[in-house]
This record gives structure tokens, sequence and C-alpha cells, in this order.
């Protein structure tokens, strides 16, 4: 059988034809070449002269993460993790110019919304917002939230603890020696949690409770340092009960205060 | 009353009665028996007739000619043979399978009219994958592919994508996965269609070698004179009904219908009365025509206008052909309902 | 066995179709570009790397079936292709169940490809221990993806390619809130209640099919959750398949 159609050149093409298809071309290049040059300025002039949007300003017109997460799909962990990229430039962006984060609280609400297992986010969240925002109760409400969604996690609970240890203008050691003890009693809690937990009592001025959380670590303690430290506060409590002085038994301490430089 | 292969025909179409078959399995290639198709508007409920009522017979070994004008319901018979399309009443069977199976198309090779094909695959590999979806082995599809790319002149490349196939081409290809997994029966919707004159010629070898191998062919065509030379006898379809059969055989060779005798002068006698209900005469500007509807009597007449001094200088004799048939099953049909048009009509249209 | 062979031939065609091979390409640049965020993310790379990794394999999976598999089937009833198939001795049942299985070992294919490129790079960042969570997590992003290719083929054997898509979509998103949808039918009085929890039940649970979060940390899940989801999905597919036989079962190719 014949093979297909084979395609041949027209008898009368003109020479030149391919001259003037070859020019088109070139002129076509070049066109394209000037429109993005001219394209390119336009956008960098652009930039620096109309205002664009912040890093995150797009995120505070969401009223909260919970909405925002049947929006991803299924897909709220990325969703969380795009959102903490920003947020952490956002922190670092504003750390190095203005220490202004108007909007810090809202991102990260809206961050540990989508992903309430990211602890990080609740760690870097509340002690940003305590030290470098200014706004201890935003801290607070951020690290409770966080607590409640993981009521197991001994290391966030230590992190709440240390959160009211160092808060600015006057340490919260009841609250702090509150959650230290919660940390010791989980699985995963850091090893000095007890420790903290029994000095934090000790400083808040009851007593009674710090010297029963020594004895914990004295007797509980793997390393004989911390069992040493331990017998010592001990015998410390004791003496102040005995003498009759028990602010004898509290370290002075000074008041935590931030300063941004 | 006896189904193909000894048993009773497959479960009823459209909840009527089985249909029984008289004739075994050993003659018919294809048999229908009120095959119809209509098409109801889901909107209007207007019924528009595909096709009505088709009884038809194909014995094995034969090569059938399926004609009839644009729309009559050509493409409709042969979609409902493969399977194509269901049935809305009545039943057919390929080889003594019922239509309804698709064990019926097992040893059917089948070309649509204007094939389409994967453009992604390679000719070669579009017919192997023809020929395993037929029965083919792995090995015996291979080497089908390889004798069948080459038979139909696409051998030299064989890997070249599809894409890249002209329409005959593809034509061509569309053949080879008819006859790749060695059917006994081919039913070719428009075969010659997109091809050359040498494409033709090839494509008529091709069916008659088929039919000299003993397979059955059923194809629609619009270019008569290939009918005329291959097939034994032809059916004609026109606004969805069978309108006539007859054989290739009797319309060519068959006795004429009218003998135009051409004479230099009218006779001066008269006709004889016992020949004028079959021989008129008419007055031409030069000489005269004698016009006998009857073969039978030529040889009396023309001796008669020898005697008589009408100086015959022609005899011409017209038979039916394939042309008028159709022409005439068309017209005495009326103008036929148009089946719903497949694309390439439209498109042609 | 006529259901394998459109089953290999529609894996060929998948995986020869440019727009799968960039879907594949576009995994495998977005881990390199986690990789490049990771400086950005304080210490968290790894958990980015992972979170994106996942969800690149199901996004992709997503816009694989939408661009590629919502079309298998109505290309081939556009093109007339599928004369030349349901034309030989092949039920419509297995020219369906092929191209869903040819759709979804394509699938397959890019999940375990793209899976075990994110193993590599956590790995390569010195998260030991990740694999049993990266592949249970590939595995069920690989059943979710065939839940949803069944479903794409339904809508390509009934209508266009652009519609399909938007049906498949559509599906898509109703499966992903299923359970924010029975949430919302408790909020509402009865009939619409009782309407809303039959949508979200029929929806295909694509939740099911979503350990993501358990990935992030690095755990797997029970067992029981694996069993769960193999066979919801095996029985939703064979759903779906059914109901696309039994539409195309009558349906005309003109």
């Amino acid at each position: 059988m014949n093979a297909g159609p084979v395609a041949t050149r027209g008898a009368g093409a003109p020479a030149g034809g391919a001259r003037a298809v070859h020019k088109r071309m070139m002129m076509a290049w070049m066109l394209a070449l000037f429109f993005g040059v001219a394209s390119y300025g336009m956008a960098r002039t652009a930039s620096q002269l109309v205002p664009h949007p912040h890093a995150l300003e797009e995120l505070s017109y969401y009223p909260s993460g919970a909405h925002l997460g049947v929006a991803t799909l299924g897909h709220s962990e990325s969703a969380a993790d795009i959102a903490w990229l920003r947020a952490v430039q956002y922190y670092g962006g504003h750390r190095f110019t203005d220490n202004r984060f108007v909007r810090m609280e809202h991102v990260f609400d809206i961050l540990t919304s989508l992903s309430p297992g990211f602890l990080p986010a609740y760690e870097f969240g509340s002690f940003a917002l305590a030290q470098e925002g200014g706004d201890f109760p935003a801290a607070e409400r951020l690290m409770l939230k966080g607590l409640e969604a993981n009521p197991r996690s001994g290391r966030l609970a230590f992190q709440a603890g240390f959160l009211y240890f160092v808060k600015p203008g006057g340490r919260d050691f009841r609250s702090a020696a509150r959650y230290f003890a919660q940390s010791a009693r989980q699985p995963d809690a850091p090893p000095m949690a007890g420790r903290f937990a029994a000095f934090a009592e000790q400083q808040s001025g009851d007593l009674a409770v710090a010297y029963e959380l020594w004895r914990q670590v004295a007797l509980t303690s793997h390393n004989r340092y911390m069992r040493q430290i331990a017998e010592e506060q001990m015998d410390r409590i004791r003496d102040a009960i005995v003498s009759g002085r028990p602010q004898a038994a509290i370290k002075h301490m000074p008041t935590p205060i931030v300063i941004l430089k | 009353m006896h189904s193909p292969a000894g048993s009773r025909s497959d479960r009823p179409v459209s909840g009527r009665a089985p249909i029984s078959v008289t004739r075994s399995e050993r003659d018919l290639a294809v048999l229908t028996q009120g095959l119809t198709k209509l098409y109801r508007n889901p909107w209007t409920l207007k019924v528009t007739r595909g096709l009505e009522g088709l009884d038809l017979e194909l014995p094995r070994g034969e090569v059938m000619g399926y004609l009839g004008p644009n729309g009559a319901g050509k493409t409709t018979t042969l979609k409902l043979l493969t399977g194509l399309l269901k049935p809305t009443r009545g039943a057919g069977w390929l080889l003594g399978e019922s239509i309804e199976r698709p064990a019926s198309r097992r040893r059917l090779g089948f070309l649509p009219e204007q094939p389409y094909f994967y453009d992604y695959l390679s000719g070669m590999e579009y017919l192997v994958m023809a020929g395993r979806l037929s029965g083919l082995a792995a090995h015996d599809a291979d080497r089908q592919a390889k004798l069948w790319i080459g038979r139909v002149g696409l051998g030299d490349r064989p890997g070249l994508r599809l894409r890249k196939y002209s329409k005959g081409m593809l034509q061509r290809l569309g053949l080879a996965a008819a006859l790749v997994h060695r059917p006994e029966l081919l039913i070719l919707d428009e075969p010659m269609s997109g091809l050359d004159p040498f494409g033709r010629r090839d494509v008529r070898d091709l069916i008659l070698e088929q039919k000299h191998r003993g397979v059955t062919v059923l194809f629609s065509s619009h270019i008569l004179p290939d009918v005329e030379l291959l097939c034994d006898r032809v059916a004609i379809v026109s606004g969805g009904r069978l309108s006539r059969v007859a054989s290739v055989e009797e319309i060519v060779h068959g006795a004429a219908q009218r003998i135009e005798i051409t004479c230099a002068v009218a006779s001066t006698a008269e006709i004889p009365a016992p020949w004028r209900p079959a021989l008129a005469r008419e007055a031409r500007p030069q000489g005269c025509l004698y016009v006998l509807e009857r073969e039978a009597l030529l040889d009396e007449v023309l001796a008669w206008l020898v005697q008589s001094g009408a100086g015959v200088r022609a005899v011409v004799p017209h038979r039916t052909s394939l042309e008028t048939l159709l022409l005439s099953a068309a017209t005495a049909d009326g103008a036929p309902p148009r089946e719903p048009e497949s694309e390439p009509e439209r498109r042609s249209a | 066995m006529s259901a394998l062979l459109i089953a290999q031939n529609t894996f060929r065609e998948t995986t020869r179709d440019r727009v799968m091979a960039g879907m594949v390409l576009a995994g495998f640049v977005l881990l390199v570009v986690t990789q490049i965020a990771t400086p950005l993310a304080l210490g968290e790379g790894t958990r980015l790397t992972m979170d994106l990794g996942l969800s690149g394999i199901s996004m992709i999976g997503l816009f694989a079936i939408l661009l590629v598999g919502t079309s298998l089937v109505a290309k081939e009833l556009e093109r007339r292709t599928i004369y030349n198939l349901l034309s030989r001795p092949i039920a419509r049942s297995a020219y369906l169940v092929g191209k869903w299985a040819g759709l979804t070992a394509a699938l397959w294919t890019v999940a375990i490809a793209l899976g075990l490129a994110l193993w590599g790079t956590l790995a390569l960042r010195g998260m030991r221990g990740s694999a049993p969570a990266v592949f249970e997590a590939t595995y069920l992003a690989g059943l979710e993806l065939s839940v949803v290719s069944a479903i794409a083929v339904l809508c390509s054997s009934l209508s266009t390619p652009v519609l399909s898509a938007l049906y498949t979509l559509g599906f898509y998103l109703v499966g992903q809130w299923s359970y924010d949808l029975r949430e919302l039918a408790s909020k509402f009085p009865a009939p619409l209640s009782g309407i809303l929890h039959i949508v979200a039940d029929l929806a295909p649970n694509l939740p099911l099919f979503n350990m993501r979060t358990l990935a992030a940390s690095g755990q797997v899940t029970s067992p029981l959750h694996l069993a769960l989801a193999t066979g919801y999905a095996l029985l939703y597919v064979a759903c779906m398949l059914s109901l696309a036989n039994a539409a195309f079962e009558s349906r005309d190719f003109k």
C-alpha cells in the first residue's frame, strides 16, 4: 500500500519568504524584550511608591483559625506551617525595626487553631507576647489555650510555669509552681520540672508543700548533685520553720523587666 | 424451532418474549429479526426512527453491500450489530451469538466510520493492544501486528505515534486493527473513506482476499462501482427501513429494462399492434428513436426495422443500475427522516 | 483479562501525559523549596518538610485526577476512540474497571515516588525513624486518591471533561467537609438536619484517610484505622464503579 502524503515545497514559493519570517520573529523577540524590561522597571517603581500589604496583613482579615481550618481541606498542618513561616518573619521584621507586634496574638491564635498540637507555636508565641510584645494577658491566654489542647504535655506545662516564673513586672511563683508540678507529673516532663516546682512553691511562701516537693526530688532524682541541693533546701526550710522566720527560706530574686534594644 | 448453537436464544430484549431462530449457526454470519432503534427526545418526547423492523440474513462467506442515502440508518445498523447502540426492540446475532453479549464480537472485525485512535500510542502498540483485546495471546498479537502493519503499508515506521498519522494512514490502521485477530466476520463502515484511488484499490484487494478466505463481509459505502465489484448482494436501507435486498449479479447482468434503438429515419410501417405496449417511437432531430421495454422482442423488432428501411444505427440496452435502485428506494419512501447525526456527518454537513 | 489490558493501556496513557509528568516534577520541586525555606522556620524545618511533603502528595494527586483523570472516559466518548474498544469482546464494566485501575496505578506510582523522596529528605535532615509515619501517611493518601479517582471515572462516564472535573471537585470538597457537615446538621431543624446527615454520610469520608497531623509529630496510626480505611476505600470504590457501570450499560454511543 502507498505511504502517507509527503509534504513538498510548492513550486512557486518565493525565495525571500524565509527571510521575511525570520525578520518577523526577530521583531517579536525585540518587542518582548522591550515590554519585559519596561514592565520590570514599572514593577520596581511601583513597589517603592505604592504601599503594599505587610506580612500577615491578610491573616488579620480572617475571623478565627477554626473557620480557616475548614477552608484548608484537611491540610491544616501545612497551612499552619506556612502561617508559622510568616509569623516568624513578622516577628523578626518588627523586632529589628519598631518593636510593635500589634497582630501577633491574632496570628498565633490562628496558627494554633489550625494546628493545636504545634507546641513551639505556643512557646514562642507566649514568650514573644509576654516579653517583646509587652502583653502578658495575651501570652497567658495563648499558653492556657495550648495546655487545654495538650493537657498531657509536660513540656508545655513546664513552659507555662516558666512564663509565670519570669513574668515581667513581678514573678507569679504560685502559678509557676502549679504548672511546674503539673509538668512533673507528665511522662515527657523535663528532668528539672520537680526541682522547679519545689523552688517555686518555696518562693511563693508555701514552705510545707515546698518541703514535700524537695523530699520527692531527694528521693527520686538520679543526679547526685540534685539530691544534694534538695537536701540542702529541706534543711533550710526546716531551720526557717523552727526558728520562726519563714522569710529566711525565701530567696530574694530581682523583678524581671524587659529591655528591647 | 432451534436457536443458533442448538439452544434457545438469549434473554429477551426490552421485556419481550425471546425470539427464536430457525437457521442453524453454520449458515448465517449475521441475522437480525425486527431490529429497531428509536430515539426519544427527553424534552419534547418526540420519537425519531433510527432503524425499524430490520430483518436481515447474511450467510457465511458472502460479501454484502449496505447502501442507503445519508441518514438512512446504515451506521445505526452497524452500531447495533457491534454493540455500540442498544436496540429498542428486536434481536440480532453475529455468528450465532446474540449481539447483547460481548462474546458476539470475539470473531468480529469492525472498522467504524472515520476511526479515531489513541494518539499517544504508536501504530504497532495499537495493533498489539487491539489483538490482545480480541483474545489473542501476547506473542500471537505481536506477530499478527507486525504482519498487518506491513500489509497495510505502515511498516516502515511502526513506532510512529498516531498523532502524526494522516487520515489515510489512520484508515489503513483501522483496517489492520479489524483484521489483526483473524476475524470470521468483517463489518466495515465506509472503508474507502479518506483513501486515494491507490488506497481504495488496496482495500478492494484486501476485501477480496478476505472473501476468498471465507470471511463474511458487510460493508457500507457510497462508492457504487466498488460495491458492484465486490459484493454478492446489496441491501438498501432508506428512512430507517430495509427497502430492498438484491443480488448484484441480477442487477449488473440481468435483463435490460429498456433498449434504445436509434434509427436514421422512421420506419414507414406502423408499429404492429402486439408490440405497441412495449415499443414506442420518439422523433429526433436527426432520425428516430425507438424505445423497447421488453428485451425478448429485440430480435424481432430489429428485423422489422431493418426490413422496413429504418436504418438501424445504434442499439443501447439500459439495465437497472445500483444508482437507480438507490435513488428509487430513496424516493419511494419520500424524504427519509435523518438518523441522529454522528459527529463526522455533522462536520461534513 | 480485558480489564487488565485496558488498565495497562490507561496507565500508559496517564504516565505519558505531560500534565502528569509536570505534576510529579512539581512534587519534587516542592520538596526542594521546603528545604530552601527551612532556615526561616526557626528550628521547625523537619516539621515543615513532613507537612508540606505529605500535603504535596495529596494535592498533586488531586490535581492529576482533575486534569487527567476526569477526562479519561469523557475524552474517549468525545473522540470516539471508545468505538475501537467496545466493538471488541469487552464488557462495559471491564472497560470502566480497567480505566479506574490504570488511573489509580499511575496515582499510586506518583504517591510512592513522592513518599520515597520525602522519606529520603527527612533522613537527610536527620529525622531517623520517620519511615513508618511517612509510609502510612502515603498509603492513606493513596487510598484517598483511589476513592477520588473512582468518583472521577463515574463523573467522566456521565459528562464532559470540564463538567466532570467540576463534579469531582465538588465531591472532594463535600467529602473533606463531611465531619463539618454533620456538625452543621445538628444546628438545623428536623427535615433539613436529616438531609444534611444523609449527604454527609453519602459523601466520601475523606478525613478518614488523613493522618497528616499524626505524621507531623512522627507518630503512626493504629492498625484498626488502617484496616477501616482500606475496607471503606474498597467499598466506596466498588459503589462508584457500580454506579458508573449502571449508567454506562444502557448508554448509546452515537
